[in-house]
């Protein structure tokens, strides 16, 4: 409790990480209140084709879709999907990749070399590639850009919880613990874990901003949920096509991303600043 | 230049290397200051094209987004020509075919020569036919159940006799889709036993009007005219022709706007259509086309396979908001499986119209219990998506559930072929392959083409008798007659939803003259097209 | 002694590693729900046509048999012909891997150029007005979606303004083919409406590439700068009585460019990551957008081909990042 207080005095204190805190805020607030902050909340599925592309104005404030959507009451919605993306993906990928990693880190054995280098494996090809190879193979909906978001990701927190264990291993208090007996399993989960929490929240906060990037980049791409969903990346893509006249369609959606996004950075800066000074002093970073 | 000589003798000193450099710099990157034009070379015609030119092999593709190099580089026994599209002699100077209509022997002319300037003899069409038949690509399919392999004979070098295996009304219809190539040089290029195929993908063995001069599967393929084509040519032509693969829809239309592209293709949506009419570089010119666009309904599966459920989703469809607002009017309403505008289409069908309530009723009788239905629709093709969109919405009102995949056309393709991976409804067009009404209501609903053409599974015994009496007869009265009995009982069938035919609007640019729009080839002949 | 450890192992790694990656790739391509071959045979193919194709084309073999062979062809430098041209793989990556190296070595001297400068001056001057504007970019740089500002920069630079080209390479057919590299080539052959045009086209491209890459860079110049200036050694120097500009541009900057050097590894990441998006909105004819394109077309032999070009240059990226992080920080391994 009192640690949590004088967290919350740090936070507030930085003014930087506090406007992350309220931008991340704003978008469950927007997740959850969608349906009552839209002005035209059946626009998600309902179409009104003699409305297509009209201007942002005082009745649909950021203008109309190809369809005749009102688009800020579509991108409320989109909200949703963004969070629950994000939130499923890096859970997930955290769920695999650092008990992982633990293992890894803690052996010195031939396992923990093919462990990494099966993370390695992953890591060869870049994450959006194999997104999409996994998204394609599946087919294009928002549990399967779950599930490539998952699977591609959860080799980063492998390599960070490793490196991390390695380093805490040579620690003293590690190595009494070893000498006086505990269980491998005791030691990684009660003693090495605790004390690399703070980096693999901050990595969580920080990694949230490049999986909602990387799922819209997936949604932009078609590999997302399909037509009339109001994904924010499939949003952009459908723009394309009546840009410049259009602008309004390709700004809004993209603007959303980008704060909410900048939200997590600018809040999981914050935290890796007061959460572990350490870490700011060491330069290498799977960033 | 003289500056520079005496800044090098200054130069010579520490401190007068850098200002030298500069100015020898600046002076020879003068040439720098010229605009960036598209950098063609006069009267070379720019077409900007939607999907990437994969290979320059005439027999292994076969379909409209890539028939240009087929329409330039290579030559036929006949030709469709202009709209209404007519068959024209062509490598053939005349024809003869047999009482029994299974013997077809044409006679080749005399002057035809290929690019490398050898002449065009029969055994080139056999070499021809028999290669796309090994192939088993491309348009074969229009000839491996008419042709077998080995029956096709040059009687001598100008003449070629078809020995078909049953009567097949559109096999004149489908010749042009024999490209002749020069079987001296393929055969010296062959490896294998590939048929020359890894080297024909890249280089050219034909005798058509342009003869290929640079090719790169990322950019597109650039042809020069060839002056010794049999057909000759007048006092305007082009020097030279180059198609290329610009994928975004807008960049070729502000390229069409900017002037750096003389042409693109016609099937663009009307937004862009009313973009293009705006600009003072580009003129459209709109011809009444042959391409129907329409829902596939997967005929097979319950409870598509209940006709009242198939009425049902006929009647759900909102065409007149589809026509008006989202293609602006820009095509006709067509309720039939086949193009208003052929021989053979039933004239004056009201066909079925936006109403819910018939569509509740209609839903009532349906016995099958109700599922959520699987409407597809093609990825990067806003149209499909957004009449898929339409649909659901409106079958959400009647109380039916959908959810809608949209996936690349390679992918539907596939699953097209497959009686349990093929969606529910698909919206597609359907293209002029060779102009006859054979080529739609004749390929899609007919029984023996379950699987291949006929991908709505539907199979009906009176309809598939019309069509087997329509391609065996020679007669076109009769054959008129079918088609339209045919059409008319799919139709009534309501074995798809029939939304429209559309118009083909060709932006060029307004310098471009003398262009032929046929909806076989959709005007991407370039022999008649000049510069004003 | 160390160094030659690491060396050895992850050379004995290397194989299995590549293998592991085929085999994958070969699972993933090969699980697809697309049937190529249909495809490939054409709309009006019927069933018969079909299936002959596919045992033309071997694909009727058993799954392992045909890894088998794939990996025997590799081996002998044979990639395979693309399923669906018939054209030789190898060909298709050499012609594209130059565009995409061109495109990732310009934003690469674009982003360290600018980037190690900036962050050097921000920390020195930390809290200045410079060093506010500065951290503000670095952060959208990173929230920014790459093409989403693609798309933003083409609406400005290209449509309405029409200062830019708004996609593609170059407007004709390039440069006399020399090495594949644009700018090289039109030097090399002294046409220079030719590079014009290149570097015109590359600007767009280059500025979506380079801006995370810069953000990323800037902000590690700039900590570990900081870090630097804190550190007792330069405090040892001061007190010394060296110039203050001595000690940065000799040891600071050093420590600086030493931390940026270790990220190239995630900067080549970065940027071969951003090069899918950015080539597929600007039409760029590299490496990335073919394995897009071939993931979608299900061409088996294309995705294994790309897959295993950038892997291997993955791996080897790594590899020398991990054995420079040996040279330059012993502590760390």
């Amino acid at each position: 409790m009192e640690t949590l207080r004088f967290l919350l005095k740090k936070l507030v204190e930085d003014r930087v990480a506090l406007l992350g805190a309220l931008l991340i805020l704003l978008l469950i607030f927007t997740a959850i209140a969608a349906p009552f902050l839209a002005t035209f909340p059946e626009d998600v599925a309902e179409f009104h084709p003699p409305n297509r592309l009209i201007a942002p104005d005082s009745i649909f404030w950021f203008g109309t879709d190809r369809m005749g959507s009102d688009i800020y009451s579509r991108i409320l919605f989109g909200a949703r999907i963004t969070i629950t993306i994000a939130i499923i993906a890096i859970g997930v990928s955290v769920i695999i990749g650092v008990p992982i990693g633990l293992v890894a880190g803690y052996y010195h054995t031939w396992f923990s070399d093919l462990l990494m280098r099966t993370s390695d494996i992953f890591l060869a090809v870049p994450q959006i590639v194999l997104a999409i190879a996994i998204a394609q193979t599946l087919g294009p909906s928002i549990e399967n850009i779950i599930l490539a978001l998952s699977a591609t990701y959860w080799p980063f927190w492998t390599r960070l919880v490793y490196a991390e264990t390695r380093s805490i291993q040579k620690e003293t208090f590690i190595e009494a613990n070893v000498a006086l007996g505990a269980s491998p399993i005791r030691v990684m989960f009660m003693h090495v874990l605790p004390n690399i929490s703070s980096s693999i929240i901050v990595r969580t906060t920080i990694g949230m901003g490049g999986t909602i990037l990387t799922a819209a980049t997936l949604g932009f791409l078609g590999l997302g949920a399909p037509a009339p969903s109001p994904e924010w990346g499939r949003m952009i893509a459908e723009s394309r096509e009546f840009l410049p006249e259009a602008w309004w369609y390709a700004t809004a959606p993209g603007l959303a991303i980008f704060l909410v996004v900048m939200g997590f950075n600018l809040f999981g800066d914050g935290l890796r600043d007061i959460l572990d000074p350490r870490i700011r002093r060491s330069v290498r970073h799977d960033e | 230049m003289r500056k520079i000589t005496s800044n090098r003798r200054e130069a010579s000193r520490k401190g007068g290397l850098i200002p030298t450099f500069l100015a020898a710099v600046i002076i020879s990157v003068s040439g720098l200051l010229a605009p960036i034009t598209a950098a063609h070379a006069k009267n070379t015609f720019v077409f900007a094209n939607a999907s990437p030119y994969d290979t320059m092999d005439p027999q292994v593709v076969f379909d409209v987004g890539r028939v240009a190099y087929r329409l330039n580089l290579y030559d036929g026994l006949m030709r469709w020509l202009d709209n209404p599209p007519k068959l024209h002699p062509w490598l053939a100077e005349s024809y003869d075919i047999s009482a029994d209509g299974k013997q077809y022997t044409f006679t080749l002319r005399a002057n035809a020569k290929f690019h490398d300037g050898s002449p065009v003899e029969a055994k080139d069409v056999v070499y021809s036919i028999e290669r796309i038949l090994a192939l088993k690509k491309g348009a074969s399919s229009l000839f491996v159940k008419v042709i077998n392999p080995g029956s096709t004979k040059a009687i001598d070098n100008r003449t070629v006799q078809f020995n078909l295996n049953k009567s097949s009304a559109i096999f004149l219809a489908t010749v042009p889709e024999v490209h002749v190539m020069n079987s001296d040089l393929m055969k010296k290029h062959e490896k294998d036993g590939d048929w020359a195929s890894a080297w024909v993908s890249k280089n050219d063995a034909g005798s058509g009007s342009f003869k290929l001069k640079r090719y790169d599967p990322a950019k597109g393929f650039l042809a020069e005219r060839f002056t010794d084509h049999f057909m000759g040519w007048g006092d305007k032509y082009l020097d030279a022709i180059e198609f290329r693969t610009v994928k975004e829809i807008n960049s070729r239309v502000l390229g069409l706007m900017k002037g750096d592209f003389h042409g693109a293709d016609g099937y663009m949506p009307q937004d862009q259509i009313k973009r293009l009419v705006k600009s003072d570089e580009v003129n459209v010119s709109e011809e009444e086309s042959m391409r129907i666009f329409y829902f596939i309904i997967h005929n097979g599966r319950s409870p598509m396979n209940d006709i009242n459920f198939r009425k049902a989703l006929s009647y759900s469809f909102d065409y007149t908001g589809f026509i008006k607002d989202i293609l602006s009017n820009s095509v006709a309403r067509n309720p039939v499986p086949l193009p208003n505008n052929i021989w053979g289409a039933p004239q004056g069908v009201k066909g079925y119209t936006y109403d819910l309530d018939k569509a509740k009723e209609y839903l009532a009788k349906v016995k099958e219990p109700l599922r959520e239905i699987t409407i597809g629709a093609l990825a990067g093709y806003g149209q499909t998506e957004q009449a898929a969109v339409l649909l659901q919405s409106a079958l959400t009102k009647i109380g039916v559930k959908s959810k809608i995949v949209a996936e690349t056309w390679p992918v539907a393709s596939g699953k097209m072929r497959d009686e349990q991976q093929m969606y529910d409804l698909l919206p597609l067009w359907k293209s002029t392959y060779y102009a006859d009404p054979n080529n739609w209501v004749g390929e899609m609903y007919y029984g023996p083409n379950i699987g291949s053409r006929n991908n709505s599974w539907y199979q009906d015994d009176q309809v598939d008798q019309w069509i087997t009496e329509a391609i065996g007869s020679t007669d076109q009265a009769v054959r008129a007659a079918n088609y339209t009995k045919a059409s008319t009982k799919v139709m009534e069938d309501a074995a798809g939803i029939f939304v429209y035919n559309t118009k083909w609007f060709g932006p060029y640019n307004k310098s471009v003259k003398g262009v032929r729009f046929c909806p076989i080839g959709n005007a991407q002949e370039m022999r008649w097209v000049y510069f004003e | 002694m160390r160094l030659l450890v690491l060396i050895l192992n992850r050379l004995l790694w290397f194989f299995p590693t590549i293998l592991g990656l085929m085999v994958i790739t070969f699972t993933i391509s090969h699980v697809i729900p697309a049937d190529p071959v249909a495809f490939v045979a054409g709309d009006n193919a019927t069933t018969e046509q079909i299936e002959a194709l596919r045992v033309q084309l071997g694909l009727d073999r058993p799954m392992h048999i045909q890894l088998f062979h794939y990996i025997f062809n590799l081996a002998r430098g044979d990639f395979g012909v693309s399923l669906y041209t018939l054209r030789p793989i190898s060909e298709d990556l050499a012609s594209r891997l130059p565009a995409t190296m061109e495109l990732t070595i310009v934003s690469v001297l674009v982003s360290t150029l600018i980037g190690i400068p900036l962050g050097v001056m921000s920390a020195i001057r930390r809290n200045s007005f410079l060093d506010h504007v500065v951290r503000v970019f670095t952060v959208s740089g990173l929230a920014i979606a790459s093409f989403w500002f693609a798309i933003l920069l083409q609406l400005l630079f290209a449509m309405e303004l029409d200062w830019t080209p708004l996609q593609g390479r170059t407007s004709g057919w390039g440069p006399e083919h020399v090495t594949g590299f644009f700018l090289v080539d039109s030097l090399l052959s002294w046409d220079l409406s030719e590079l014009r045009a290149a570097a015109f086209h590359l600007i767009l491209p280059v500025t979506t590439l380079a801006f995370p890459a810069m953000a990323t860079i800037v902000r590690f110049t700039r900590a570990g700068v900081l870090n630097a200036m804190n550190s007792n050694y330069v405090l040892y120097e001061e007190s010394m009585g060296f110039p203050k500009r001595v000690i940065i541009w000799k040891y600071v900057l050093r420590n600086a460019l030493i931390g940026t050097v270790t990220q190239i590894g995630l900067i080549f990441g970065i940027l071969i990551a951003g090069a899918v998006v950015v080539e597929a909105v600007f039409d760029w004819p590299g490496l990335g957008y073919y394995a897009v394109q071939s993931i979608i077309q299900s061409d088996y032999n294309a995705i294994m081909g790309f897959t295993f070009v950038t892997g291997v240059l993955f791996i080897i990226v790594n590899l020398l990042v991990d054995i420079a992080q040996v040279f330059i920080d012993p502590r760390e391994t």
